[in-house]
C-alpha cells in the first residue's frame, strides 16, 4: 500500500508528537537535574537552562551513597534472579514435560500467587524475619523478591520449555544420556534464550521493587537499594529537586540501558504468556 | 557388535529406566514446591491467622491471641474501608481505561510501516522501563505546587485561575495520581497489543481490501476481533497492577489528603506499619486478595489459565 | 545385530487402555513395518521399544538380553525421530557423534567413525553446519546418520519422511531400503502410510485401536487380508465394498447371480470386497453395463467411477465417498455418460463376514 505524501507527512507528524509527549517527563528529569536551584523555583519554567550545571551529577554523586544503593540493588536483584531461577528452571521443566498428580493444583495456585498483594504478604514476612534477626538485611529482599518472581517465572520457562520438542531428549536419552543429561545438555543450552529472557525480566522486577525494602531495610541506611535512596532525598527540609533529579538519572539508567539494548528479550518474556 | 557395555545394572537409582522416568518429575518440583511452601504459602497462613485475631504487633512463637472476627467487623464497620474501596474502584477503572486508551493507540501507530519504527517503537514504550519511584519523582515535581509544570500549564490554557494545590486538593490529588499510573501502565498495554496486532495475518486484511471494507471496518472487523484474547489479558493484568501497587500512591501522596488516595493496598501497609494494627491490615490484605482472585476469574472465566 | 521378542506387552493408562497385549517375534536383520491409523498404538508399541515409556505388562527381549526396564541408552538401539530431533545447538558432525560421546569412545574413534558415517549417506559437505541450515532430505539423513554411527543392535523408525514431500519422501524410501540391505540391522518402522509399509517391510504389522490386526508379508497382506479392515487399508485405490446376502454359496452382484466356488458354508449378509484393479473392461467371467458418474485419466489407465446397488461407501475415505472406482488399463477415451462394460472374475472376490467383519 502507497502511501500520498500528505499521508505519510501526517503519519509522521501524529508519531513525532505522541513520542515527544511520551518522552517528555524524561526529558524533563534531566532538565530538572541541571537547572540551578534559582531557576527551578521560578514561573514559567524553564525549559532549557542557560548555563546546564552538569556538575550537579558529580556533586550528588559525592553527596550520597549511590554507588552503595546502585550496588544494594544489584546484589538482592542478582541474589533473588539466582535462587528463583534455580528452583524456577528445573519446576518450569518438570511441569512442562511430566504429568504429575497434583500438577493442576500447582497451577492454580501459581495463579493466585500472581495476584498476591505484596502489601498482603509483607506483613507475615516482616513477623517472620523479625523473629529471624533478618530485618535489616539484603536476604529479606532476596526471600521476599523470590515470592514474586518464582510463580511468574515457573510458568514462563514452562512456556518456553514446551516449545522445544521433546523427541529432543528422546532422542539424548536414546544417545544415552539420563534425563537429567539430557536436560543439562540438550534442552537448556536450546532454551538459552528462554532463560536469559526470564532472568532479566526477574532482574528488572526485583530492581523496581519499593514496597519490601521501604519495610525490611529503613532503619539500616548502608543496606538501602537505589529506589528507597531516592525516597529518603524528598522533603527533609527543602526538596532540591534538581539533586533528586540527578540522582534519579543514576538509577534509572541501569534498567533503561537493559531495556534499549535488550528489548527483544524483555518484550518477548512479557508477551510470551499472552499470545498462546 | 555391540561396543557398549551394560551398565544400567550397576547405576544407582538409575532414573532412566522406563519404570522410574516419572519420579524424576518430581525430585525436580520439589525445591520450587518447598521454597513457595516456605515464603509464600506458610506467610499466607500467619496473615490469615493474623486477620482473626486482635493483634497490634505480632510476636511470632508467642501465644497467639484468641480467635475472633473483630478485624473483619471493624473493617465491614469502618468509612475507612468503604472510601478505600470506592478509591480503589474508581483508580483500577480510570487508570485502566486510560492505559487501554493510549496503550491501543500507540500500537496502533506504530503498527504502520514507516521508516524508523523501530525507534519509535522504542520510545513510546520507554515509561516501562522507567522505575516506579523514578517516575513518581519526576511526575511529583511536575505536580509541584508553587512551581510545577502541570499547574502553570493549566494557568496558561486558563484552566485554572491559580496554580494548583495538586497534592493538598483532594481531586486534584487523585489525578496527579491517575495521569502518572496511566504514564508508567500505558506502555505494557501497548507492546501487548503490537504483538497481538503482529500476529494478524496481513492475508486478512488483504482479502477485506478486495471485498472492499474500508479503514474503520477493518478495524472493527478484523483488528479488534482478533486483538480481545490479548486485550482482554492486558486489561486483567493492568487491572491487578493498579490493585496492587503500593509505591506509586505511597510516595508521591502518600494515600491523602483525607485518604482521597488511599486504596486498599496503601490501607493494608498503613494499618500494619503506620498504626501498628497487625490484625486489621491483615483482614484487609486478605479482603484484597480475595477480591482480586475473583475479579479475575469473572472476568477471564475458564480463559484465566493464560494469564500466566 | 539381534533379533527382537516382544512378549504380551501392553499398555494403558490408569483405566485406558491404548495397547493390548502385543507380541511379536523380529528375525535378525529383519525389516518389520508397524502400520496404522493415527492412535492405533503404533507409536506406543515403538517407544516401549525404545525405552522411552514403561510397558504396563509384558517383556521385551533385544539379542538375548532382557531390557525390559532398561534406559533407553542401555538398550544399544537408535531411533530416528519424524522431526529428526537433530539438536539444534550442535553442528551436523557433533549431532551425529552425540551418542558416541554420551558412551566414552575415544576422540579420534569419534572422528573416524562419523566420516565413515557422512561419507555412506553423503552428508560429508555438511559436516560443520547447523541443522537450521539443512534441507529436510538432508536433515533426514544426518538423523540417519545418527543412527548407524553407533552401530547399534536395532534401529527404531518413528515414521521418518512422514515430514518430507511427496518426491523426497519416495526417493528416501528407496535409500532407506538400500541402506537396511547394505547393513542388514533389524529395523523396526512405525508409519501411517500403506505405501511405505508395502514397499519396504519384509513383515508387516498392521495395527487398529491397539490390537494387531494381521502380520504378514505385504503380498499376503494384500492377496489374504485377515479382515475388512486390513484389506481396506491395503492397497490404492482402496477396495470396493457391496452389501450382499449369501446363499448356498451363491449371491447377488450388480444385478448378476454369482457362484462362489469353494464358498464357506456361511449364510446370510456378508461384505464382498473387490479390488479395483481386478475390475477389467470387457471380456470376463461375469459382465455387467455401468454408467459412469466420474473417469479420471492417468494416461495409460483410468479410474471409473460409478454407483451401483448395495456399495458400502465409507464416510472418511476420499475416493470411496465418490463411490466404487475400477481401475481400468486403456489409453483411449472414455467418458462419463457413456455406458461401458466392466466385468470380473468371482475368484477374485473376497467374502467378509457383516458382523465380525473377519474374511470368510
Amino acid at each position: 500500500m502507497k502511501r500520498t505524501l500528505a499521508q505519510s507527512l501526517a503519519l509522521y507528524g501524529v508519531v513525532t508528537l505522541t513520542v515527544a509527549m511520551i518522552l517528555f517527563p524524561v526529558y524533563w528529569l534531566v532538565v530538572t537535574a541541571v537547572t540551578t536551584t534559582d531557576e527551578l523555583y521560578r514561573l514559567p519554567p524553564t525549559f532549557w537552562p542557560d548555563n546546564p550545571q552538569w556538575d550537579v551529577f558529580v556533586r550528588v554523586w559525592e553527596a550520597r551513597p549511590i554507588l552503595k544503593w546502585l550496588a544494594n540493588s544489584t546484589l538482592a536483584a542478582l541474589g533473588s534472579v539466582a535462587l528463583s531461577m534455580l528452583v524456577s528452571v528445573s519446576a518450569g521443566y518438570a511441569l512442562s514435560r511430566y504429568s504429575m498428580k497434583g500438577g493442576a493444583t500447582m497451577g492454580l495456585f501459581v495463579l493466585t500467587a500472581k495476584m498476591l498483594p505484596a502489601t498482603l504478604l509483607v506483613i507475615p514476612l516482616f513477623s517472620i524475619f523479625s523473629r529471624m534477626g533478618l530485618v535489616g538485611s539484603l536476604w529479606t529482599l532476596v526471600l521476599a523478591h523470590s515470592t514474586m518472581i518464582i510463580p511468574f517465572a515457573t510458568w514462563m520457562l514452562k512456556g518456553y520449555f514446551d516449545t522445544i520438542p521433546r523427541e529432543l531428549e528422546q532422542a539424548a536419552m536414546v544417545d544415552g544420556c539420563s534425563p537429567v543429561g539430557a536436560m543439562l545438555r540438550v534442552v537448556l543450552p536450546i532454551a538459552t534464550p528462554g532463560l536469559a529472557a526470564t532472568a532479566l525480566y526477574a532482574f528488572v522486577l526485583s530492581w523496581a521493587d519499593y514496597a519490601y525494602a521501604r519495610t525490611f531495610l529503613v532503619n539500616s541506611p548502608d543496606n538501602w537499594t537505589a529506589n528507597l535512596g531516592i525516597t529518603t532525598m524528598q522533603g527533609e527540609y527543602v526538596t532540591y529537586w534538581n539533586e533528586i533529579a540527578a540522582a534519579s538519572v543514576f538509577v534509572a539508567l541501569p534498567i533503561i540501558a537493559i531495556y534499549l539494548f535488550l528489548e527483544r528479550y524483555l518484550v518477548g518474556g512479557l508477551t510470551a504468556g499472552a499470545e498462546k | 557388535m555391540t561396543d557398549t557395555p551394560v551398565v544400567g545394572h550397576r547405576k544407582f537409582l538409575d532414573l532412566a529406566r522406563p519404570s522410574r522416568q516419572h519420579l524424576l518429575g518430581y525430585i525436580l518440583i520439589a525445591p520450587a514446591v518447598l521454597m513457595v511452601a516456605a515464603i509464600i504459602v506458610w506467610p499466607l497462613f500467619v496473615a490469615l491467622d493474623l486477620s482473626f485475631q486482635q493483634v497490634k504487633i505480632p510476636r511470632l512463637g508467642a501465644a497467639g491471641k484468641p480467635f475472633s472476627l473483630a478485624n473483619y467487623r471493624w473493617l465491614f464497620n469502618s468509612r475507612e474501608f468503604w472510601l478505600a474501596c470506592w478509591v480503589t474502584l474508581k483508580l483500577v477503572v480510570v487508570v485502566t481505561a486510560g492505559s487501554v486508551l493510549v496503550g491501543l493507540g500507540t500500537a496502533l501507530l506504530v503498527n504502520n510501516r514507516f521508516r524508523g519504527r523501530t525507534v519509535a517503537r522504542l520510545g513510546m514504550a520507554l515509561p516501562w522501563a522507567v522505575p516506579e519511584i523514578i517516575a513518581v519523582v519526576i511526575f511529583a515535581w511536575m505536580f509541584d505546587s508553587s512551581f510545577g509544570l502541570f499547574g502553570w500549564l493549566a494557568v496558561q490554557l486558563g484552566l485554572a485561575g491559580q496554580m494548583i494545590p495538586w497534592v493538598s486538593n483532594a481531586g486534584a490529588a487523585f489525578w496527579a495520581v491517575a495521569i502518572t499510573m496511566i504514564w508508567k501502565g500505558f506502555p505494557f498495554v501497548s507492546i501487548m497489543c503490537l504483538a497481538g496486532l503482529q500476529s494478524i495475518p496481513a492475508d486478512y486484511y488483504a482479502a477485506a481490501k478486495v471485498d472492499g471494507a474500508g479503514v474503520w471496518q477493518r478495524f472493527r472487523w478484523i483488528t479488534m476481533p482478533l486483538l480481545m484474547p490479548v486485550l482482554g489479558v492486558t486489561v486483567v493484568l493492568t487491572l491487578l497492577w493498579v490493585f496492587r501497587d503500593f509505591s506509586i500512591i505511597k510516595v508521591l501522596t502518600g494515600g491523602g489528603p483525607l485518604r482521597s488516595t488511599q486504596t486498599l493496598s496503601i490501607m493494608t501497609y498503613d494499618q500494619a506499619f503506620q498504626y501498628h494494627n497487625f490484625g486489621r491490615a491483615a483482614a484487609v490484605g486478605v479482603l484484597t486478595l480475595v477480591i482480586c482472585v475473583l475479579a479475575s476469574l469473572l472476568m477471564l472465566g475458564r480463559r484465566s489459565r493464560s494469564i500466566y | 545385530m539381534a533379533n527382537i521378542s516382544i512378549r504380551n506387552v501392553s499398555k494403558s493408562y490408569g483405566s485406558l487402555k491404548v495397547l493390548e497385549p502385543f507380541s511379536l517375534e523380529i528375525e535378525n536383520g529383519e525389516f518389520v513395518v508397524l502400520v496404522g491409523p493415527s492412535g492405533c498404538g503404533k507409536s506406543t508399541m515403538l517407544k516401549i521399544l525404545a525405552g522411552l515409556e514403561p510397558a504396563t505388562e509384558g517383556r521385551i527381549i533385544i539379542g538375548g538380553r532382557e531390557v525390559t526396564d532398561l534406559a533407553p541408552g542401555d538398550r544399544d538401539i537408535a531411533m530416528v525421530f519424524q522431526n529428526y530431533a537433530l539438536y539444534p545447538h550442535l553442528t551436523v558432525r557433533q549431532n551425529i557423534g552425540f551418542g558416541l560421546k554420551m558412551r566414552g569412545t575415544a576422540r579420534a574413534e569419534i572422528d573416524r567413525r562419523v566420516e565413515d558415517a557422512a561419507r555412506i549417506l553423503e552428508v560429508t559437505p555438511y559436516l560443520d553446519r547447523k541443522p537450521k541450515d539443512l534441507s529436510g532430505g538432508q536433515r533426514q539423513r544426518v538423523a540417519l546418520g545418527r543412527a548407524i554411527v553407533r552401530q547399534p543392535q536395532a534401529f527404531l523408525m518413528d515414521e521418518p519422511l512422514s515430514n518430507l514431500d511427496a518426491k523426497l519422501r519416495v526417493h528416501m524410501r528407496a535409500e532407506i531400503g538400500a541402506l537396511h540391505k547394505r547393513i542388514g540391522v533389524t529395523t523396526v518402522y512405525v508409519t501411517h502410510d500403506q505405501v511405505e509399509a508395502m514397499t519396504m517391510a519384509d513383515r508387516v504389522v498392521i495395527m487398529q485401536d491397539g490390537i494387531i490386526q494381521q502380520i504378514a508379508t505385504p503380498d499376503e497382506l494384500f492377496n489374504s487380508p485377515a479382515n475388512l479392515f486390513v484389506a481396506s487399508f491395503i492397497g490404492s485405490p482402496g477396495m470396493n465394498f457391496l452389501n450382499a446376502e449369501l446363499k448356498g454359496g451363491r449371491l447377488t452382484l450388480f444385478g448378476r447371480e454369482v457362484t462362489m466356488l469353494g464358498a464357506t458354508a456361511h449364510e446370510g449378509r456378508v461384505v464382498v470386497g473387490l479390488r479395483p484393479e481386478h475390475l477389467l473392461l470387457g471380456e470376463a467371467p461375469v459382465t455387467f453395463p455401468v454408467r459412469p458418474t466420474l473417469v479420471e485419466s492417468l494416461g495409460s489407465e483410468k479410474y471409473v467411477y460409478f454407483d451401483a446397488e448395495g456399495a458400502r461407501l465409507n464416510e472418511g475415505d476420499e475416493g470411496r465417498s465418490k463411490g466404487l472406482i475400477a481401475r481400468v488399463s486403456h489409453s483411449g477415451s472414455l467418458s462419463k455418460d457413456e455406458d461401458l462394460v466392466l466385468g470380473f472374475d468371482p475368484e477374485r472376490l473376497y467374502l467378509f463376514n457383516a458382523e465380525t467383519e473377519q474374511r470368510l
